[in-house]
């Protein structure tokens, strides 16, 4: 009895049409838009509409949390992932002899170029990866450079972009001045010493106190520009939306 | 007047049987019996404090529990103005009377958690004389006083009974329900066995004490300290 | 006394609307107006709710050592407006927050006086508390654990320690009416609280039954201090130490305690509000110390050296 239940367990173990399994919200991204037709599953995260700029091809596709079990189930080629987050659980896959590839997310432009082109060339996808950094440079060339005007990215619960930054090579790519620099921010100082440009996100869906903090009521008078929530969560070539957003 | 009509159960255990119990003005009536007799019950049931018997109007009875505390350090004087709350006033002259007729006008700003248990008591006193209530019930009022201050106490009790007001003691000190009483109801078993002058039910309550009987039942002269 | 704590609140309320991160001195007017003045009288509406439920809820429970926070209530409050504010409630209807935390409150009072009885001793009552505070924490870390939002966890400090950091005129605007109607119930409470100074029967004889007085003190507690936790976070130690430090200048009866205790809570939390402002501006800090851990710095000693006077 319980030798045939484990026998059925076994098998629709194996049976599952192979491909890539990404762990991480910014792999996902990376997958999504240079080999949808490859996601065995993506992160829970990936349809999230307030955390990544693919949520709405990512609602159609398979996801799986973090957990070897689940993972292995899925029979994937391989298991693309961040280097940091989830290290037991991908130590774990490597065990059982699973490629894991590991990403360190890229924060500024040079840096997504590189990523961009390894991860097209490990899906084996080469052109496609060059078509979307010809469009990232596109899209980047557009910015007119004008005065470097003060401006402060403000996060949830007040934090700043810090140098080096996502946001920072974000603000850096529109000609502006990143004048945050990581500090925390209290509202008060901020009203205070008002920066040119306040640049916030819009809140995700979800409440939350920090993300409270960026609608007080107080900072409605600054000069602010939202971007989409997602825009700034992971580094990719779709990072140079943001940058046309902000730039002059 | 006050009266009483009632069968009690507390707790699923009957209580008090068939009881009918009528106090009138000018008396001093000292419930006595063994303990567990339903006497505490009986007085309780007479301050309408038991679920499914009529309430009372507290304006009209001020009721004492035994060996009633106070869960602060409250003055003298603020505990007797607490037999105003009634009233819903503060008002300053019947709080001066009970205090003066407890004898207690030297300690009004002493806390009662700092006085001896005797004054503490006369304090718990100086409560219910200040609702100025035509009807007086107390559970115990002399429980472990040592004998001058339990004859004071009576002595005030009898005293305002012939003013007229209604005073029910339960008492467990037959002497003092003998020397101080006008009347005598004896319970046994949540049933009320004598009702009658003192010298008339001392007989019974001795028999329900389990006393032989013979005590001597006649009056002494009050002692000098509560005349 | 009563004149000499008005005085102090109104001095407190002053140096709130002078003092902060950009400062000491007159702010520019949308800082004082947007910033420090929300921030300042919900310190003192705060404090005023925790003082006076706590001073009510000594006497209803004729027990020095009742607190809302140690008693649960205000656990049970913080779990309220955090079930509430990340399942997206508030985000809709914006008074989910402050019912939520009174619903919370609300809870935690009714399952306190079920689980001490009708008659509670200091044992008994605080070991209930004990056991509310630890059932309200966990579960306030479920809900945050499981909330939809993956950031939620990171935000239990705010809800275990309390601040009134960056509040707004919207929070201010959400939490006075209940507070405000907290104090009212709670301050008409004194009669029947002296009542029972001497005991449930005492009470009843004099036409102030227990079950009503605790009935009124569990509304208007959960009241006063759901709508301040559910903005404020959950304060700990005000409720405690408030009635300790007027009795020696009041007396013990319980009324003569309750609008002192209402301005000394006020005064209480708006003075460690300002520690907490100034802090920064003093101390190489990069923030602001969470002001529950003010409090609880002020009051731990306190329940300490009353647990002693209070220990046979």
């Amino acid at each position: 009895m319980i030798g045939r239940l484990l026998a059925a367990l076994l098998f629709c173990h194996g049976a599952q049409a192979a491909g890539v399994v990404s762990l991480n919200l910014c792999t996902d991204q990376y997958l999504v838009q240079l080999a949808p037709e490859q996601v065995a599953a993506l992160s829970p995260l990936a349809r999230d509409p307030s955390l990544s700029v693919v949520a709405a091809e990512a609602a159609r596709l398979p996801w799986v949390r973090a957990d070897a079990e689940a993972v292995l189930k899925l029979a994937p080629d391989w298991v693309l992932a961040a280097d940091w987050g989830a290290q037991t659980t991908l130590q774990a896959l490597e065990r059982r002899g699973v490629r894991v590839v590991r990403s360190a997310l890229p924060e500024d432009f040079p840096a997504i170029r590189v990523e961009t082109l390894r991860l097209a060339r490990l899906l084996g996808v080469e052109a496609r990866g060059v078509a979307l950094l010809a469009q990232m440079d596109a899209t980047l060339a557009q910015v007119v450079p004008g005065p470097a005007l003060a401006a402060t990215v403000l996060e949830p619960r007040g934090y700043t972009a810090g140098a080096g930054s996502l946001a920072d090579s974000v603000l850096r790519a529109a000609g502006l001045r990143n004048a945050g620099m990581g500090r925390r921010q209290d509202l008060e100082t901020l009203l205070a010493h008002p920066p040119a440009l306040l640049v916030m996100t819009d809140a995700p869906a979800y409440p939350s106190l920090a993300t409270d903090f960026l609608r007080h009521p107080a900072l409605a008078r600054l000069p602010t520009r939202h971007l989409p929530p997602a825009s700034l969560v992971c580094g990719g070539p779709w990072s140079a939306d943001a940058v046309r957003a902000l730039a002059p | 007047m006050i009266a009483l009509t009632a069968t009690v159960a507390l707790g699923g255990r009957p209580v008090l049987h068939d009881i009918a119990f009528t106090a009138q003005p000018g008396q001093l009536v000292a419930l006595c019996g063994p303990n567990g007799a339903g006497k505490s019950t009986l007085l309780r049931a007479l301050a309408g404090l038991l679920p499914g018997l009529p309430g009372r109007d507290p304006r009209q009875v001020a009721y004492l529990p035994q060996g009633a505390r106070c869960a602060w350090g409250l003055t003298v004087a603020e505990v007797a103005a607490l037999g105003r709350l009634p009233h819903g006033d503060a008002a300053a002259a019947p709080i001066a009377r009970a205090l003066t007729l407890c004898g207690l006008d030297s300690l009004r700003n002493a806390r009662v958690d700092r006085i001896s248990g005797g004054q503490a008591r006369r304090a718990m006193l100086a409560r219910i004389l200040a609702t100025e209530a035509p009807t007086l019930l107390l559970d115990e009022p002399t429980a472990d006083l040592d004998p001058a201050a339990a004859h004071a106490i009576m002595a005030l009790l009898r005293r305002l009974a012939q003013a007229g007001a209604t005073v029910i003691v339960v008492l467990h000190a037959l002497d003092l329900a003998r020397d101080y009483a006008d009347r005598m109801v004896v319970l046994q078993d949540g049933r009320i066995i004598a009702d009658a002058a003192p010298a008339d039910a001392l007989p019974a309550a001795a028999r329900a004490f389990g006393l032989p009987v013979g005590l001597d039942t006649q009056p002494r002269l009050l002692p000098p300290a509560a005349a | 006394m009563i004149r000499g704590l008005a005085a102090l609140v109104l001095g407190l309320t002053a140096l709130g609307l002078l003092l902060g991160a950009a400062g000491f001195g007159l702010p520019q007017s949308e800082i004082l107006w947007q910033l420090r003045l929300p921030r300042t009288v919900l310190a003192g509406l705060v404090g005023a709710g925790l003082g006076l439920s706590g001073a009510v809820l000594q006497g209803g429970l004729r027990n020095r050592l009742a607190d809302p926070g140690l008693l649960g209530i205000g656990g049970g409050a913080a779990l309220g407006a955090v079930v509430a504010f990340y399942w997206g409630l508030s985000a809709r209807f914006a008074p989910a927050l402050p019912l939520g935390g009174l619903a919370g409150a609300g809870l935690a009072c009714a399952a306190l006086f079920a689980l001490a009885g009708r008659a509670p001793s200091a044992p008994s009552l605080i070991l209930a508390g004990v056991a509310l505070s630890a059932l309200a924490s966990a579960l306030l870390a479920l809900a945050l654990a499981l909330a939809p939002n993956p950031f939620a966890l990171a935000e239990i400090t705010f809800w275990l320690m309390g601040g009134l950091q960056d509040r707004s005129l919207d929070h201010l605007a959400l939490a006075a009416p209940p507070i405000l109607l907290g104090l009212i119930l709670l301050l008409r409470l004194g009669p029947g609280l002296d009542a029972l100074a001497l005991g449930e029967d005492v009470a009843q004889s004099l036409g102030r039954p227990v079950g009503r007085t605790l009935l009124w003190a569990a509304i208007g507690s959960a009241l006063a201090v759901g709508a301040g936790t559910a903005v404020a976070g959950s304060i700990g130690f005000v409720g405690l130490v408030v009635p300790h430090l007027l009795r020696p200048q009041l007396g013990e009866r319980p009324a003569g305690l309750l609008p002192a205790a209402a301005l000394a809570g006020a005064a209480l939390l708006l003075g460690a509000d300002l520690l907490a402002r100034a802090a920064p501006l003093l101390l190489p800090l990069s923030q602001e110390p969470p002001l529950g851990v003010l409090t609880a710095l002020l009051g731990a000693p306190f329940l300490v050296r009353i647990a002693r006077q209070v220990a046979p």
